[in-house]
């Protein structure tokens, strides 16, 4: 059923700078319909959320160069509307808390369950829709 | 009659002939001395005389030989002490020239010992120091006289004779008693060091050992020693290397020593070291080959001992690296297992709904399969940290050691936000090293140099890894960071037991890591790099090489 609520292309970005978890993320959104667009660079995403609308990002925390936590934090200022969720392999203490605090709608720990995931993505391209 | 008779005519000259035989034959020293005395006595009529010898604390006299001087007489003299007016003789000696006294009862000498002359019958006494060949007092000659008189010149001239004969008796056996002791000594020494004396005459090949060498070897005290039956007392896993080793020594005319084990044929091996030396004739042939046997089981085993207990604490120290390194860790087994769960629960998804592409699920299958075994890795890695056990040794390149090593603490240097540089010298020797071991090291220095750097802001955290081949030569590793650099009060305390800056640290990873290194036949130091921070380096000999040349 939830395939048929696919969201338009691209507008769901995946960042993580380990090659083999952001190939995985990517089959499991489309074993679910969803398109997605992947980056191994916070960099390159920060670069391409300034020109295009991001629905749904889903943010590694520890990659080299930037945190996925800095890459959230900068984007309200970048951007309207970009939701976003965090994953981590990982946890450290406040990490969630801040997360959260600063308007996460899920918060990962890796590996985690691809419902919940899936329903995360879901609930934020809802959002996304109804806000629209 | 005898050829010496008609040399030396004078009957004296054939008695002192017959002593000087006795001493080369080495009669008992009273015997010769008695011989001396008689010998004397019979030069003239009623002439007694008496030979006393100096104490070994040289301040007394002892009795030597008097045959014929009444027994009272000699148990008074035997122990007096020498001095400036004890008698004839005990003045000689103490003077060390003649003293010559005419009339016992008058004379100022033996004012303390008039009475006993007296009751003995005494009158005259003439004494004469004993000298040694190095000018040392060894006892006197002395002659007495029933009636006052002094020496005529013939008995002056003979006196002096007498005493030089007295003296080559006594220093002879002086010597003697000192090769005794020195052999005693040596011989002691030698055995409670446990060691053996052996000589190996190639021509003949023959052998000989010292009674604690044919012990230590299993030979019985008759048996003939050849170099066969050296030979097979020699581990035969070390058999070449021994002959190596003669060999070299040969070549090199230099010392040689070796370790190896012996296999007596009862009784367990013994470690032991040989070290030895060829002896050459002025033709160039080896006359033998003269050597020690020295038994090192007791040290090896200690040693040994020492080792278990080193590599305990390096597990113990390892297990705690593992406690340290949990970020690291979690987070490459959590990488590679999120992306096995996402690409088993892509492919189920796909076949539910119905529309699996075959391209599509061979790619998901070949990243599980990656992604597995580098989960694998990373579980092979803490499984060979956290093993007990003898590690093993084998040809490292330490280049490759830290490019693994860092790929593990990858997760803790992103968290820390710190770059890590590295500078590889390509010319490296190998090192020949357990390469857990000094993976534990290399992680020591790199999670020390990570907390290093931590107080400072992430764009200034920097931590510079890198290799040199050193002079020595040795293969150096350096971790360098850009922290607050080593503690005021000395750089070696980092080094102390329980030292530690951590709160939650053991504080024994770097005494650890340096003994690794020391067992390894090397060294860790550390020193304040230029520039600021701290800068930790171990070096290593290269591996021996192992291709045997054969070219002479």
């Amino acid at each position: 059923m939830r395939s048929e609520k696919s969201a338009g292309s691209h507008v769901v970005c995946l960042v993580d700078d380990d090659p083999l978890v952001l190939n995985s993320l990517r089959y499991l959104l489309a074993s679910d319909g969803i398109a997605a667009r992947s980056f191994d660079k916070a960099e390159t995403f920060l670069a391409h959320v300034e020109i295009h609308r991001v629905a749904l990002v889903v943010l590694d925390i520890w990659m080299a160069g930037m945190t996925g936590l800095e890459v959230q934090a900068r984007l309200p200022s970048m951007c309207c509307q970009t939701r976003v969720i965090i994953m981590t392999g990982s946890e450290g203490p406040d990490d969630e808390r801040i997360a959260v605090q600063a308007g996460a709608m899920a918060f990962f720990k890796k590996p985690f369950d691809d419902e919940q995931f899936l329903a995360a993505v879901h609930d934020a391209l809802a959002q996304a829709r109804s806000t629209t | 009659m005898s050829e010496r008779d008609e040399i030396g005519k004078e009957p004296f000259y054939a008695g002192r002939g017959q002593i000087l035989e006795m001493i080369a034959t080495s009669a008992p020293l009273a015997d010769i001395l008695t011989g001396i005395v008689l010998l004397m006595e019979a030069q003239s009529e009623g002439l007694r005389c008496s030979i006393l010898l100096l104490s070994n604390d040289r301040k007394h006299v002892r009795h030597g030989a008097a045959p014929n001087l009444p027994q009272a007489y000699v148990k008074a003299v035997d122990g007096l002490p020498i001095g400036p007016r004890v008698g004839s003789c005990g003045t000689a000696m103490y003077l060390k020239r003649p003293v010559v006294v005419t009339d016992v009862l008058t004379d100022p000498l033996w004012a303390d010992y008039q009475d006993l002359a007296k009751r003995c019958g005494l009158r005259a006494c003439w004494s004469t120091p004993i000298i040694s060949s190095h000018g040392d007092v060894l006892g006197s000659f002395a002659m007495y006289h029933q009636e006052t008189r002094g020496p005529n010149a013939e008995e002056t001239r003979l006196t002096k004779a007498a005493a030089q004969l007295a003296s080559i008796a006594i220093e002879r056996q002086q010597d003697h008693i000192r090769l005794r002791e020195r052999e005693a000594r040596i011989s002691l020494a030698a055995e409670s060091a446990n060691l053996a004396f052996w000589v190996l005459y190639p021509e003949q090949n023959t052998a000989w050992m010292s009674e604690k060498g044919r012990a230590m070897y299993g030979f019985n005290l008759e048996e003939p020693l050849t170099r066969e039956s050296l030979m097979s007392r020699i581990h035969p896993a070390e058999r070449v290397a021994v002959e190596a080793a003669f060999e070299q020594a040969q070549a090199s005319q230099r010392t040689f020593e070796i370790e190896h084990r012996i296999v007596p044929p009862y009784g367990k091996p013994r470690w032991v070291i040989v070290r030895g030396r060829f002896l050459w004739d002025e033709h160039g042939n080896v006359l033998e080959i003269i050597g020690v046997t020295i038994d090192v089981t007791a040290q090896k085993q200690s040693d040994l001992q020492l080792q278990a207990q080193r590599e305990e604490l390096a597990h113990l120290s390892r297990v705690a690296l593992i406690g340290e390194m949990t970020a690291s860790l979690g987070h490459e087994l959590n990488q590679p297992l999120a992306a096995i769960a996402n690409n088993a629960a892509a492919a189920r998804r796909f076949f539910d709904r119905g529309q699996i592409d075959p391209e599509i699920l061979k790619q998901l299958l070949g990243d599980i399969l990656a992604a597995s075994h580098r989960a694998g890795e990373v579980i092979n890695v803490i499984r060979g940290m956290a093993r007990k056990g003898k590690s093993t040794r084998s040809l490292l390149n330490l280049n490759a050691v830290i490019a693994d090593t860092l790929r593990l603490v990858h997760s803790d240097i992103l968290i820390r936000e710190t770059a890590v540089v590295t500078d590889f010298d390509s010319r490296l020797p190998d090192v020949e090293a357990a390469p857990i071991e000094i993976q534990q090291v290399l992680l020591n220095l790199v999670m020390n140099a990570l907390d290093a750097v931590s107080v400072l802001p992430p764009a200034q955290r920097r931590i510079i890894i890198s290799t040199h081949e050193r002079e020595g030569p040795y293969a150096e590793v350096s971790v360098r960071d850009f922290g607050t650099g080593l503690p005021v009060d000395g750089a070696e305390k980092v080094f102390d037991h329980f030292f530690s800056t951590k709160a939650e640290g053991m504080g024994m990873g770097l005494t650890i890591a340096r003994s690794i290194v020391e067992a390894h036949a090397g060294t860790l130091g550390a020193e304040d790099a230029e520039g600021g921070g701290a800068r930790f380096f171990f070096r290593l000999p290269p591996a021996p090489r192992l291709s045997i040349s054969k070219a002479a």
